[in-house]
């Protein structure tokens, strides 16, 4: 008798991802991308255990001083070390952009799959939703946000999932739609198969790639738009603090000449959006999938 | 006719969309702190004053009845009164709209000037040196916020090279703005910097997806020149999919209007809606909020024409 | 001698993938004279699309050429985009194979014609466009005055062909290579795009390669036969010679899978005898169906008042042109697409009356096999898992291991190891895949087997056995089976009664033996001359009957 084997699609799946693993690899924007954003996060997280600094403290016997061996990156209005300040502003700025964009990713998708596979009138009224939300700039309404109340670091991470989870709907109800009109899908019907198979044998499997392109992009601009937030009033408060917050914060000092106050936090965001475009754009080249130019 | 009929489905699904639009603000106006009561008699007014104005206005019914009050308010074009500027909040609008339209339509156009040929540039030569440097210098300019870049602008053209002034055009008439074009110059770069850097892209992957078209092949068959195909095939059909990403950008051109008209002091919509922001003066930033969506869902709707013009295919049945 | 207008020699084409280097072509030599037509026919993947292109200098650039393929005197392998520029459209030209999407969108085709003209020849724009009009008369637009200011997607598929084929000859090139020139066409469109084509070359005197797989389409058009088998040329000769005593094994092997349609003797008596067909205990039944897709004026008519019957056991054929509507009248047998009016029954039950865990009874006894082997599949399934899929839906009590050997049987039931059980679709061959198909299909043991051109994407070998395998299975297990094709000979072959549909309409219908062959309306008769046999003496005759017909004098 022959070993009874497990019946997996492994086999198949590893061939796929190989291939796509191998073309990732030979670009090298998007294996550089990753590299920073690695680096970045090991700034971050573990960088604090070899730099320790006080960041809840103000030191007013060492403002705004130059950078220095003492303080490589100088100090702040207050006294705190820049560098410190940029892995603890780097936490906030990286877990608000990962959790915001992975919760738009989510909303986004289930939105998207809903729409296109149920079609007809549920789809149009779905979709004009999304039209609508769209068509309310982001920073307007966070503006507005702003004004009527200051929310904390999680009520933050909602508020950006809930305005930008418009552009990866419209990219799953596209795949969705492809997916659903498949011949397995049709033929899986035709045998009486139900729905919930149809979504969750075939359509949300095959929609993977899809959606982890969807949210490497995502990722990237909630990024961005917490920079954009922390500007308009709306960020994390003080002491606590995030790039954003870092970057306006020092765009007074600018004009007199403290450029360590911005240059670190404005290339810090301008590096790590970058990367997690390049990643963006590498995985979709591996994957082959449609999206955002 | 079927131009027509396209067209009324275009234009009813528009309306549908402004429809929603309204429910949106409608929300927000009663998540404000007091309610929308308190939106329009002002920060000063009294609990009593408040329950009384409720009373009489009916926002003491239930919230769909409100939700059609207030539809019919909005339909005699009355958007509420300044808190702090004391004027009708839909003539602030009128006054400061034209000039935002004046930075935005000037923004899309410089970047798409140069993200056009830059993206066709970068096809052509693929994974060449030229086309790395192009998408490593635009995913630096996609990811620079924009009050930065417009920061570095102001230090290096006006500080280190005083080519250009600070401060964005004043004045309350469009031809006062548009009499001091050289003030123009950097709010109108800052705006357009993530726009070229977004567009080239897309201009980038279309003009590859033609270039393996069969047409091409067809086309080479018959002779024709790798120029003059670029030219006269490939760029009208990947023009024509850009076109249409257009309409999506629209809210992302008001978006950095509103840092770019802070950052310069540029006397248009996202200045007053700044401001507004700044006083809580919440008629000023529900009203911005609605006449904004409704110019994007006009802009959407006027590019799918503009696309429709462009290429004489029937798309039948997309929406 | 005259020299030959097309000469290569010693051919060979690697192709850099992500797995490395791959010769698609090797040591192929070949000529074509003046006036001269060679078909270069083989199956998928032989490589002779990618001669065809190697002579134009059209290779992708992930190609690399040796050896020496000489167009007019001139070298086309090693020259430069410059030179090849001023051969192509001028010296040569091309037909491609997808007339859909052959042309600019976006320009209209007057003027893609024009710039052919004006890339070789000094003439104005005007004098250009007057010569377009005049093409297009020639390949026969009708109103070609006004068509030259058509955009290609304003034209039928036939008549985007005639549009290419009009920018081939447009400075009468000496050599024309035409690549599966038809292959994407209906089968009265392929015959009257081959009448062109031959007109053309001979009017010219342009030599032709004819690139095909299709032996009727050699039959009816070649005068000298290449026959290629992975990346080289196994056999050459006179058309009559190679199709008829063939001496190399796989051209007999091609040959012999090739479904031939059993037509009249030309100028026999076509009087019929009308069989009678036991119509008992019908498995499914279409009554008066017709099926709208769209809303008012844009509105299409899919099927206009079909009815037809598949009795238990039996093999209805379903064929028609693109547009006939047979492919929503199998969808309707399956209750993927509603009708609009007229109703369904399955097994004896309203299908369209018939909701929730009934429904799914009911359709536990249909298996379904679709066109295309690569869609038909979950990539990201096993095939075990692909083929335990009716398993899953409907018997899910079912204990895994017995799942195990009830796919594994069904595996052996289409002749396949059932080793493959634990391999990936992707790592199969497009006749795998069918079958794999085909196993899921009957695992269930259904009575109805539907089958919407299971075989039309598959080489003509590999559809030959995947053919003999559900007619084998049919005889077994007995199921009814509705088969939708577009290949008269196939359903000669395999069903015995056959509902012809035309523009979503019942043309006429009949038993298979006397419809086929005695046709009894004007358009099954015109479907039936239009199919090439590969038999060049009976289609030269079929060929003269059709014309006298038809009234062409071409």
């Amino acid at each position: 008798m022959s070993a009874v084997l497990p019946v997996t699609s492994t086999v198949e799946a590893a061939a796929g991802s190989r291939l796509a693993l191998r073309r990732f690899t030979r670009n090298r924007l998007a294996v550089a991308g990753l590299t920073v954003v690695v680096l970045f996060l090991l700034l971050c997280f573990a960088g604090p255990l070899l730099h320790s600094t006080d960041q809840t403290h103000t030191h007013l016997t060492q403002v705004n001083l130059a950078p220095s061996g003492a303080h490589l990156l100088g100090t702040d209005a207050v006294g705190h070390d820049e560098l410190g300040r940029l892995m603890y502003g780097g936490k906030v700025s990286l877990l608000v952009g990962l959790a915001s964009g992975l919760l738009a990713t989510v909303i986004g998708t289930l939105w998207g799959a809903v729409a296109g596979y149920a079609g007809g009138w549920i789809d149009a009224v779905m979709m004009r939703v999304v039209d609508a939300g769209i068509a309310i700039p982001a920073l307007f309404i966070l503006l507005v946000v702003s004004a009527i109340t200051t929310p904390d670091t999680w009520g933050l991470v909602v508020i950006l999932g809930l305005v930008s989870w418009l552009v990866p709907s419209r990219l799953v109800r596209a795949e969705t739609l492809t997916l659903k009109g498949r011949d397995y899908v049709l033929t899986l019907r035709a045998i009486g198969g139900t729905h919930g198979r149809a979504i969750g044998r075939h359509i949300l499997p095959n929609s993977v790639s899809t959606v982890v392109v969807a949210a490497t992009f995502q990722v990237a601009d909630a990024i961005l738009l917490v920079a954009y937030v922390s500007y308009l009033g709306l960020g994390v408060q003080p002491p606590s603090t995030d790039w954003g917050g870092m970057l306006s914060a020092g765009l007074t000092a600018a004009y007199s000449g403290r450029w360590w106050l911005i240059v670190p936090p404005g290339l810090a965001i301008i590096l790590v959006v970058c990367a997690f475009n390049a990643i963006g754009d590498g995985l979709r080249d591996a994957f082959d999938v449609r999206g955002r130019g | 006719m079927d131009t027509l009929l396209y067209l009324t489905r275009r234009v009813l699904q528009s309306l549908a969309v402004i429809l929603i639009v309204t429910v949106v603000v409608f929300c927000l106006l009663h998540a404000l702190p007091g309610g929308p009561a308190r939106g329009i008699l002002g920060p000063q007014a009294t609990a009593q004053q408040i329950a009384q104005f409720d009373h009489e206005q009916g926002l003491d019914r239930s919230l769909p009845v409100q939700y059609l009050y207030y539809l019919r308010t909005l339909l005699h074009g009355d958007l509420g009164t300044s808190y702090t500027l004391n004027e009708a909040v839909s003539r602030l609008i009128e006054q400061r709209l034209p000039k935002t339209l004046v930075l935005t339509v000037l923004s899309a156009l410089a970047g798409l000037a140069l993200a056009i040929p830059l993206g066709m540039w970068q096809a052509v030569r693929r994974n060449k040196p030229v086309d790395y440097v192009i998408t490593t210098l635009s995913f630096v300019a996609y990811s620079t916020p924009v009050y930065f870049l417009g920061l570095v602008l102001v230090l290096v053209f006006t500080q280190l090279l005083p080519w250009f002034p600070s401060q964005a055009p004043q004045g309350d008439t469009l031809g006062q703005v548009l009499s001091q074009p050289n003030a123009l110059v950097l709010p109108v770069v800052a705006g357009a910097a993530s726009m070229v850097a977004v567009f080239s892209r897309y201009m980038r992957a279309a003009t590859l997806e033609n270039l393996s078209e069969d047409y091409v092949r067809t086309a080479r068959a018959g002779g024709s020149r790798p120029r003059a195909i670029l030219w006269r095939h490939v760029f009208r059909n990947s023009l024509t999919p850009v076109v249409a990403m257009l309409g999506y950008y629209v809210p992302v051109l008001f978006g950095g209007a509103l840092v770019v008209e802070q950052l310069f002091n540029y006397p248009g919509m996202g200045l007053l809606f700044w401001s507004a922001a700044q006083s809580s003066d919440y008629p000023v930033l529900l009203g911005c909020v609605l006449v904004i969506s409704v110019a994007t869902v006009v802009g959407t709707l006027l590019a799918d024409i503009v696309q429709r013009i462009v290429d004489p295919r029937v798309k039948a049945g997309r929406s | 001698m005259t020299a030959d207008i097309l000469r290569i020699e010693n051919l060979g084409v690697t192709f850099s993938t992500e797995t490395g280097e791959v010769a698609a072509v090797r040591e192929v030599s070949l000529r074509v004279g003046p006036g001269e037509t060679l078909a270069l026919v083989g199956e998928s993947g032989s490589g002779k699309s990618t001669v065809a292109l190697a002579a134009m200098g059209l290779l992708p650039g992930t190609a690399r050429a040796t050896g020496h393929a000489v167009v007019g005197g001139t070298d086309v392998i090693g020259a430069t985009e410059a030179d090849l520029a001023g051969l192509r459209g001028r010296t040569a030209s091309m037909v491609f194979q997808e007339p859909a999407t052959a042309l600019d969108p976006l320009t209209r085709i007057g003027a893609q014609i024009a710039e052919v003209i004006r890339n070789h020849r000094p003439v104005t724009a005007k004098e250009a466009a007057g010569e377009a009009v005049e093409l297009l008369r020639r390949v026969g637009i009708p109103d070609p005055g006004t068509r030259a200011s058509a955009f290609p997607f304003q034209l039928s598929g036939g008549q985007r062909q005639r549009v290419v084929i009009a920018m081939a000859i447009a400075n009468a090139p000496s050599l024309l290579i035409a690549d599966e020139p038809t292959t994407a066409l209906d089968v009265t469109v392929q015959a009257e795009i081959l009448d062109l084509l031959r007109s053309l070359a001979a009017d010219f005197d342009t030599g032709v390669l004819l690139v095909t797989h299709n032996m009727g389409v050699v039959a009816d058009f070649a005068d000298r036969v290449a026959v290629m088998l992975q990346g080289e040329i196994v056999e050459t000769g006179p058309v009559e010679q190679v199709l008829l005593r063939p001496t190399h094994e796989y051209t007999k092997r091609l040959l012999g899978a090739v479904p031939r349609l059993a037509v009249a003797e030309p100028g026999a008596d076509s009087r019929r005898t009308e069989g009678d067909r036991a119509a008992a205990d019908p498995v499914v039944e279409l009554r008066d169906v017709s099926v709208r897709f769209g809303r008012g004026r844009r509105a299409v008519r899919a099927l206009d008042g079909v009815s037809l019957t598949v009795g238990a056991g039996e093999t209805v054929g379903l064929v028609g042109e693109s547009g006939s509507g047979k492919s929503t009248a199998a969808r309707v047998a399956l209750g993927l697409v509603p009708p609009s009016s007229g109703s369904v029954s399955l097994f004896g039950a309203d299908l369209g009356r018939t909701r929730g865990r009934a429904r799914r009874a009911l359709l536990a006894g249909v298996g379904v096999v679709l066109q295309d082997p690569v869609a038909s599949l979950d990539a990201r399934m096993s095939v075990a898992e692909c083929v335990a899929e009716p398993l899953r839906v409907h018997r899910r009590g079912m204990p895994a291991s017995e799942r195990r050997t009830r796919v594994g049987d069904a595996l052996e039931l289409v002749r396949l190891p059932r080793a493959l059980a634990h391999r990936g679709p992707r790592e199969l061959s497009g006749g795998q895949r069918q079958r794999v198909s085909l196993a899921r299909a009957l695992v269930l043991e259904p009575r109805l087997l539907v089958a919407d051109e299971p075989t039309s994407a598959l080489d003509v070998s590999v559809q030959q056995s995947v053919l003999e395998v559900i007619a084998g299975l049919q005889g077994e297990l007995g199921f009814a089976c509705l088969f939708v094709s577009h290949d008269l000979a196939v359903v000669q072959q395999f069903a015995q009664h056959v509902v012809v549909l035309r523009a979503g309409r019942i043309e006429e219908e009949g038993s298979t033996a006397t419809t086929l062959l005695h046709p009894r309306t004007d358009y099954t008769r015109r479907l039936i001359a239009a199919v090439p046999v590969p038999d060049p003496v009976l289609q030269r005759r079929r060929r003269a009957e059709r014309r006298a017909a038809t009234g062409v004098t071409a």
